[in-house]
This record gives structure tokens, C-alpha cells and sequence, in this order.
């Protein structure tokens, strides 16, 4: 086969009333991405096709696409695997069309924000005068370092049955990172995000039809975050680690105290 | 940047988003059947507790009406009855089932811990014990159905 | 309620359904033989045994109340409005009172009630 059947989705908003498909003819390359036919389509064919990409290796999350009925990464799927021999690119489900293939990722990153992803310490002046560095183990690490691989491509949240219809649910890339964050041995807002969590559209919605974890490109596996995490949601309080990493981080204090 | 509206087609997988598990996962068509099934299930035991009230004489009655259950006996005892049974049976079985693998997953009692992960980074939660479980429940559910035929046709 | 107690009940409803069913079903169909089992006077005896009426009863309410709520669950995904939340909720409640209360008034009048 020396020739790629492309059909991209296409919308202009500015002129379509809704999306229609458009098929390109695309030279076939050995080793050919999804990527590299949509951006041979746009250099040759038509310039006006719409499409987010960077790093063309899977580190960046931004080309994040339904590819012949999947959501997948364009630079990671090689035009090989699909069987068919046909590439129908469409925008990620669930999300708003901006234009083409480009989608509108503002509430993603907002419930994502929701959920503090942050490592969230209960003494303010720790921050602005550290006596020492937060330290753990990488046997504590070990019990939430798939998860710190989320590059926030949003295929996981577009596949997610329950984000579908309900517009208030977390999604499972904000639910896996709020895991992330509760578990790790240095954070302190365990609490307040457990809470959150307990609402009519929170964890409770997540019904583990494990999609999420089956189009991960990374390897997070967001499903097995959030099962876990859902015991703790009912008793209100975080897992806590062997905690062999405690002695090491706990914080010496002010200036002037001793670091252990 | 603004999101709301303006033109923007809104592309929410909707209801199809529930029921289409094609290109998905195994669990994500146990998911579907399982909804399917509950609410399936709701609507019979619905109808059950009409027709059994027919023994204290339907919804109009005041006690135990021999001739009001011989006549509801009449409508659901016949083949087409007995075979809507063995569905149900059929359902119940595989709703039941995979609601204990689906209880057991979400109190995370069935899981391989997270840990380093290496590619082709197959994901801990989807291969799984519970995976076994959801063909258990499948197996089960005609097994079940099977002997009901059985009891019922038999 | 918070929605963690509400879960809590749904998965205690859960595993109690499958007791309970597994056992409702085997009293139907192979305990008692099935043609049996739908004999008028037969069911008569054992709702009138007592234990098998509390029995009925614990299935009525364990299986309604988990279908109902799952259903609401389903309804609360369907929607985000406030109205809508807000009747699904009550409709709820209002379902199993009813359900409840008339699958309770077979149990209750095939024990106490009169006439033919």
C-alpha cells in the first residue's frame, strides 16, 4: 500500500453548521504516524486543517484525538496499526469543538485545578522559611509514581462513559491525580479533597468501566487510583504510607532549628 | 478565551456515550450490561409485585383470592411466562455476579498495588483478577439459565 | 445524606439482593418444585409460617431500594440541572415508599386478610 485513505473531521465554525467528514489521499511512509498524515494533509493539501501537536513523541499530551473510533495520541499510533487501512480522525469526544480536530479543554483543566494537585501543607510558614527540603522514600514513591505520567492529554476523560452526560463529574484524570496527591506521604489536604469528592457528581459517579485506564498512552491507569481511593472517600481520612519516610521529612521548624 | 457557547459544537457523547462500548474495553461492556440489566430487572420486580398481589386479589382485593391467583396464573404460566423467567434469570444471575466483581474492585480489595511500571504499560486494574470475575459472571449467569430452563421447560 | 452513606447503602443492598435472591430463587425452584411452589395453598402455608413473610418482606424492600436508587444515579448522570436533581430525588423516595408499600400490603393482607 503506497497510499493513506485519510478522512479528517472537519468544522469551521466561522462557515459549517455542523462537522462533516472529508477524505485525503495521503503518500504512505514506512513507519508512518497519524501525526505525520494529518500534517502532510495540511502542508499539501489543505492549509486550513486544525490540529494541536508538539512534541511528536508522547510527552506532551496536545495531540489528543478519536482515531478510528478511539481516542488515542496521533504521534503514537502508527498508521500500520489500524486495521482497514483507513485513518478516520475526529476530535475527542466530550469536549467542545473549537475547530477540526482542535477541542476546547478549559473545564479539564478547571476540574483538574478543582481538586488541588498540588502537595497542600497545613503550616503557611513552612513556605516562606523551609528549615529543609520534603523528603520520601522511593519506596513511598513507588505507591504513586504512575500516576505523576499524566501528560493531561484528556483521553482518558474523553472516553469516560460518565463524563458523557454528566457535566459536573471530575473526570478520571482529575480523579487519578487527586489520588496522586492524597496518597503522597508529604500532603496534608487529604481531607479537603476527600470531601470534595463526596458530592452527588463525584467519585461516586465513577462506575469502573476502566476505559480510562484502557486508552492511557502512559500508563496511569486512572481506574486503579480511583478504586483506591474510594474507601477513603467514605471514611474521610487519607492512606497513610508505612511512613517510613516520615522521620526523614519531617520539617526541622523555623530558621535556626536543626535539621534531622 | 471564551468557552461557553459561541457557536461551538458541543460534542458530548450523550446517552450513546453509556450504551456504544464498541472500540472499548471488556469491563466497559460489563458496564453497559449492567445498567441494561438493572433497570431490566426493576421493571420485572415491578410487574412481579403486581402479579403476586393477585393473590390477595389485585390491587382491589382484601385477602386471599383463590380465584383471583388462578386467573393471574392463567396470564403468566404458560410458555412464553416461563421463558421471560429464564431471561431474568438469565439477567439476574450476571447482574448479581458482576456486581460482587464490581464491589470487590471498588473497596480495592482485588488489585495489584501500583509500582514502577514498565512498557508496553499494561494497566494493573484492567488485567486483573477481576477481569477472570466478569467471565465468571457471564459463565455463570447461563449456567443458571440453563437450569432453569431445565426446571421450567423440563 | 451524604453520598458516601447513600453508596454505603447501595453496596449493603447489593451483596444482601444476592443472598437474598439466591435463596428466594432457590425456595421457588428446587427446594419446593416449581409446580409446587405456585400452588395457591401451598403459598398460603408458608406466608402464614411467619418467617417466610419477614423473609418476603426484608427481599421487597433490599431490592427496591437498590433499584431505585440505582436508577436515580442513572438519572442524576442524565442531568445537571437543579430542578431535575431536585424531582429525581423526590420521585425516588417516592417510588420506594410505594413499591414498598404495596408489595407490604400483599405480605400483610396474605396473612390477615379475609374473603375468598
Amino acid at each position: 500500500m503506497t497510499e493513506v485513505k485519510l478522512v479528517i473531521q472537519r468544522f469551521n465554525p466561522m462557515v459549517d453548521i455542523e462537522p462533516r467528514l472529508v477524505q485525503y489521499i495521503v503518500p504512505k511512509r514506512e513507519g508512518m504516524t497519524v501525526l505525520d498524515a494529518l500534517l502532510y494533509a495540511r502542508d499539501y493539501v489543505d492549509h486550513s486543517i486544525a490540529l494541536r501537536f508538539s512534541c511528536r513523541q508522547a510527552s506532551c499530551g496536545s495531540c489528543g484525538m478519536k482515531i478510528n473510533g478511539r481516542p488515542r495520541l496521533a504521534c503514537y499510533t502508527q498508521v500500520d496499526e489500524l486495521a482497514g487501512g483507513e485513518v478516520v480522525a475526529q476530535p475527542m469526544d466530550n469536549f467542545a469543538i473549537v475547530k477540526d480536530l482542535v477541542v476546547d479543554l478549559e473545564s479539564f483543566f478547571t476540574k483538574h485545578r478543582e481538586l488541588m494537585p498540588f502537595i497542600v501543607r497545613s503550616d503557611p510558614g513552612e513556605l516562606e522559611q523551609p528549615a529543609a527540603e520534603f523528603l520520601t522514600t522511593p519506596k513511598e514513591l513507588e505507591r504513586f509514581l504512575q500516576y505523576t505520567y499524566c501528560i493531561k492529554c484528556g483521553l482518558c476523560t474523553s472516553s469516560c462513559p460518565t463524563v458523557a452526560t454528566d457535566s459536573k463529574f471530575p473526570g478520571p484524570q482529575a480523579l487519578a491525580q487527586a489520588y496522586r496527591y492524597t496518597v503522597d506521604e508529604r500532603d496534608e489536604g487529604g481531607e479537603r479533597r476527600l470531601a470534595a469528592l463526596d458530592t452527588t457528581h463525584g467519585i461516586w459517579r465513577c462506575h469502573f468501566a476502566g476505559s480510562c485506564s484502557f486508552v492511557c498512552p502512559k500508563g496511569v491507569d486512572p481506574a486503579l487510583g480511583i478504586q483506591l481511593l474510594r474507601r477513603h472517600v467514605l471514611t474521610g481520612k487519607p492512606p497513610r504510607g508505612k511512613g517510613e519516610g516520615a522521620q526523614v521529612w519531617k520539617p526541622a521548624g523555623r530558621p535556626g532549628a536543626q535539621a534531622d | 478565551m471564551d468557552s461557553a457557547g459561541s457557536g461551538r459544537v458541543k460534542n458530548k457523547r450523550g446517552m450513546k456515550g453509556w450504551l456504544n462500548p464498541y472500540h472499548y474495553n471488556l469491563e466497559r461492556w460489563a458496564y453497559v450490561f449492567q445498567r441494561v440489566t438493572g433497570v431490566a430487572i426493576l421493571l420485572y420486580v415491578l410487574g412481579h409485585l403486581g402479579d403476586t398481589s393477585f393473590f390477595v386479589g389485585g390491587p382491589t382485593g382484601v385477602g386471599p383470592s383463590e380465584s383471583s391467583w388462578k386467573f393471574i396464573s392463567g396470564i403468566v404460566e404458560n410458555s412464553f411466562g416461563h421463558l421471560i423467567l429464564v431471561l431474568v434469570v438469565l439477567v439476574v444471575f450476571f447482574h448479581g455476579l458482576n456486581g460482587i466483581r464490581l464491589i470487590l474492585s471498588e473497596f480495592g480489595l482485588i488489585f495489584q498495588k501500583p509500582s514502577a511500571i514498565e512498557y508496553p504499560y499494561r494497566p494493573k486494574s484492567l488485567k486483573s483478577f477481576q477481569r477472570y470475575l466478569v467471565w465468571v459472571a457471564i459463565a455463570l449467569a447461563f449456567v443458571a439459565a440453563a437450569w432453569a430452563s431445565l426446571i421450567l421447560f423440563g | 445524606m451524604k453520598e458516601s452513606r447513600l453508596m454505603l447503602v447501595q453496596y449493603a443492598t447489593a451483596v444482601l439482593a444476592v443472598a437474598l435472591v439466591s435463596v428466594h430463587l432457590l425456595m421457588q425452584g428446587v427446594v419446593t418444585p416449581y409446580a409446587t411452589a405456585i400452588l395457591f395453598g401451598n403459598i398460603l402455608s408458608i406466608y402464614r409460617s411467619g418467617l417466610y413473610a419477614v423473609f418476603l418482606e426484608s427481599l421487597l424492600v433490599v431490592v427496591l431500594v437498590h433499584g431505585f436508587n440505582g436508577v436515580r444515579i442513572i438519572l442524576h448522570e442524565w442531568n445537571q440541572s437543579t430542578s431535575w436533581s431536585n424531582w429525581v430525588d423526590i420521585v425516588t423516595v417516592v417510588a420506594i415508599v410505594a413499591s414498598v408499600g404495596y408489595g407490604t400490603r400483599t405480605v400483610i393482607l396474605a396473612i390477615f386478610g379475609g374473603g375468598a
